[in-house]
């Protein structure tokens, strides 16, 4: 291949130039989180790419604290939506997971459920926003509105096809011959499946369990619609950080985006592996 | 990020054959049934039901304020009135036009570049795990708070201005979010950013799927690298890429989340996409059933475009198999 120096130098030239740009919107916000109020919005020659006075204030304000500056203190801290997000997020994804597995399993092995694989993908590629209305119409039947609970049964459904397409590929990929050593020995084949398969695919049980969670973490439009005041998620309650005193709450809202921001960034990075599979539901593998 | 499994269509031996077909006894029948039952069950109670209930309300002129149920609606019947009021309606596919705009700028960019980065990921080199980690950071951040970022960067006083003012040595001081033009470039640029990467791990993982020896005998025969790629890399590529566009272009078409929180759709409507638009109709002019028939209308759209992209995976997964 091309060993060339120029080739190298302009490889790496190339790729700092795309760090760069990958990286300068998340340093900016993470050294607005630290920021005193007085360096917001400091303009022109006054901007400041590193906090001045680095300051835990805004996290502090954000869970309650009032702050002087200010003048305001939030009327409710960010804990209740953060705690929204997480139950809302972690039950979505318990439920897109054991349907979603438990399907997988059925077709994969048994060849039940053929409709499955259209039905979920048509179901991943709609808009969210053009089956709301039924939806927010069940849901204020069922009173289901404003609720984590409500949030993560439309969570579980969404993801759903991200759950069932992975497993699927996980069980098409596993080798047979350990669960027909089961059947040989006499096992039901609900027994192969939970004492045998469901053990041996821990692993791919956990990235996919994380990809989905990534996903419901990641929701905006439909918590926007669903909740109005209770169970706010995360991103919901960051875009009605305001004051009518200072405007918009840069600082509070940067240290907020930075608290969501991190979980699925680990937890993507950790699974990059499967990343692709994830996404393309399997038709190409890493 | 070594090892991959693109296209190794070996040949299935009869025994493997003989374990993808579904046994036939009944034991293996009932549990399979009881196992996708509830996948079943959750998509007639989230699509099936729900689009039925779509279609009704779709011909009714019902809304929340009507102070009757849903399930009353006939009582506003007014057949296919919301239908062809939505062929007239100018600021729906002024909508749909900018989405389309954002797409045909967006897509494509996003496309190249990520290709590009791709070549140069190509083969081994140091650093390389940690530049890979790092790249596909964007497309990981919540694209809420993406949205948030890129509001900060674009406020007449942020880093963005800051950095063209640098760099061309005069004070610029853009209100790039409350300029009709300029909000809807920000907001590609956001989206670019955030998608890039996407489209960087996928054609990456299609690129190092390319089969060297035929590389290496092209490079024999004198081929340049530049006609290497032409000619073997991206044929080899096209269903990859395929996908990758596909998956873009559909997901491209729902944008809402970083754009909504960067402008909200404004100036005016200068930044309106298909999804803000519905969700304006949706919680501040509250008809419903006017609602109804747009969202079914873009539904019958995408019915198409999915089967098609499953045609595409399916293809993609057999050969692959």
């Amino acid at each position: 291949m091309n060993r060339s120096l120029s080739f190298e130098l302009f490889r790496y030239a190339a790729i700092l130039l795309a760090l760069a740009l990958t990286l300068i919107p998340i340093l900016w916000m993470a050294s607005m989180a630290f920021k005193p109020i007085g360096e917001w919005s400091a303009t022109g020659a006054d901007l400041t790419w590193w906090p001045k006075e680095p300051t835990l204030s805004n996290f502090r304000f954000i869970f309650g604290e009032s702050d002087s500056s200010l003048i305001v203190a939030l009327d409710r801290s960010a804990a209740k939506p953060i705690l929204s997000s997480l139950l809302s997020a972690t039950f979505g994804t318990l439920i897109a997971m054991i349907a979603g597995t438990a399907a997988a399993y059925g077709l994969s092995r048994f060849g039940s459920g053929q409709n499955l694989p259209l039905a979920l993908t048509q179901l991943r590629l709609f808009p969210p926003m053009a089956v709301m209305i039924p939806v927010m119409i069940m849901w204020a039947f069922l009173n289901l509105t404003d609720t984590w609970w409500g949030l993560a049964l439309v969570y579980g459904i969404v993801t759903l096809p991200f759950a069932f397409w992975l497993m699927k590929t996980f069980f098409d990929d596993m080798p047979r011959e350990i669960e027909e050593a089961g059947l040989v020995e006499g096992c039901s084949r609900w027994r192969v499946f939970t004492r045998i398969t469901l053990p041996m695919m821990r692993p791919p049980l956990a990235s996919a369990a994380l990809f989905v969670f990534i996903l419901n973490w990641s929701d905006y439009l439909i918590a926007l619609l669903l909740t109005t005041r209770e169970w706010v998620t995360v991103p919901v309650y960051m875009a009605s950080l305001s004051s009518s005193m200072t405007g918009q709450l840069y600082g509070a809202k940067a240290a907020l985006g930075l608290i969501a921001a991190v979980p699925p960034v680990i937890m993507g990075i950790a699974i990059q592996r499967h990343l692709v599979r994830g996404l393309t539901f399997g038709a190409l593998k890493q | 990020m070594s090892a991959t499994t693109v296209p190794a269509s070996g040949a299935i031996t009869a025994v493997e054959a003989a374990h993808n077909k579904p046994s036939p006894d009944s034991e293996s029948t009932r549990l399979g049934f009881r196992l996708t039952l509830p996948a079943q069950i959750l998509v007639l109670f989230i699509a099936v039901f729900p689009l039925l209930m779509q279609l009704y309300i779709s011909l009714t002129d019902w809304s929340p304020l009507s102070g009757i149920g849903w399930w009353s609606a006939w009582e506003l019947w007014n057949g296919f009135a919301n239908y062809s009021d939505l062929v007239s309606d100018n600021r729906l596919w002024g909508a749909l036009w900018r989405t389309f705009v954002v797409m045909i700028v967006c897509v494509p960019v996003e496309f190249l570049l990520g290709l590009a980065l791709a070549t140069l990921f190509a083969d081994d080199f140091p650093g390389k795990r940690l530049f890979y980690s790092i790249l596909l950071m964007p497309m990981m951040v919540v694209p809420a708070v993406a949205g948030y970022m890129f509001f900060m960067l674009f406020q007449s006083g942020g880093p963005v201005n800051d950095i063209l003012s640098t760099l061309t040595g005069t004070r610029i001081a853009i209100a790039w979010l409350s300029d009709p033009t300029l909000a809807l470039v920000a907001v590609m640029i956001a989206d670019i950013w955030q998608w890039t990467p996407l489209m960087f791990l996928i054609l990456l993982a299609g690129l190092v799927g390319v089969p060297q020896d035929q590389i290496k005998a092209a490079t024999l025969l004198g081929a340049n690298a530049w006609q290497r790629f032409l000619t073997i890399v991206l044929p080899k590529m096209k269903t990859i890429i395929i996908i990758a566009l596909a998956i873009r272009v559909i997901e491209n078409f729902k944008i809402f989340d970083t754009l909504y929180i960067m402008t909200g759709g404004g100036p005016g409507v200068a930044t309106e996409t298909i999804s803000v638009y519905i969700y304006k109709v949706t919680t501040q002019d509250l008809i419903w059933g006017y609602v109804a028939a747009i969202a079914l209308a873009i539904l019958i759209v995408l019915s198409f475009a999915t089967v098609f992209a499953m045609k595409r995976m399916a293809a993609a997964r057999e050969a692959r198999a």
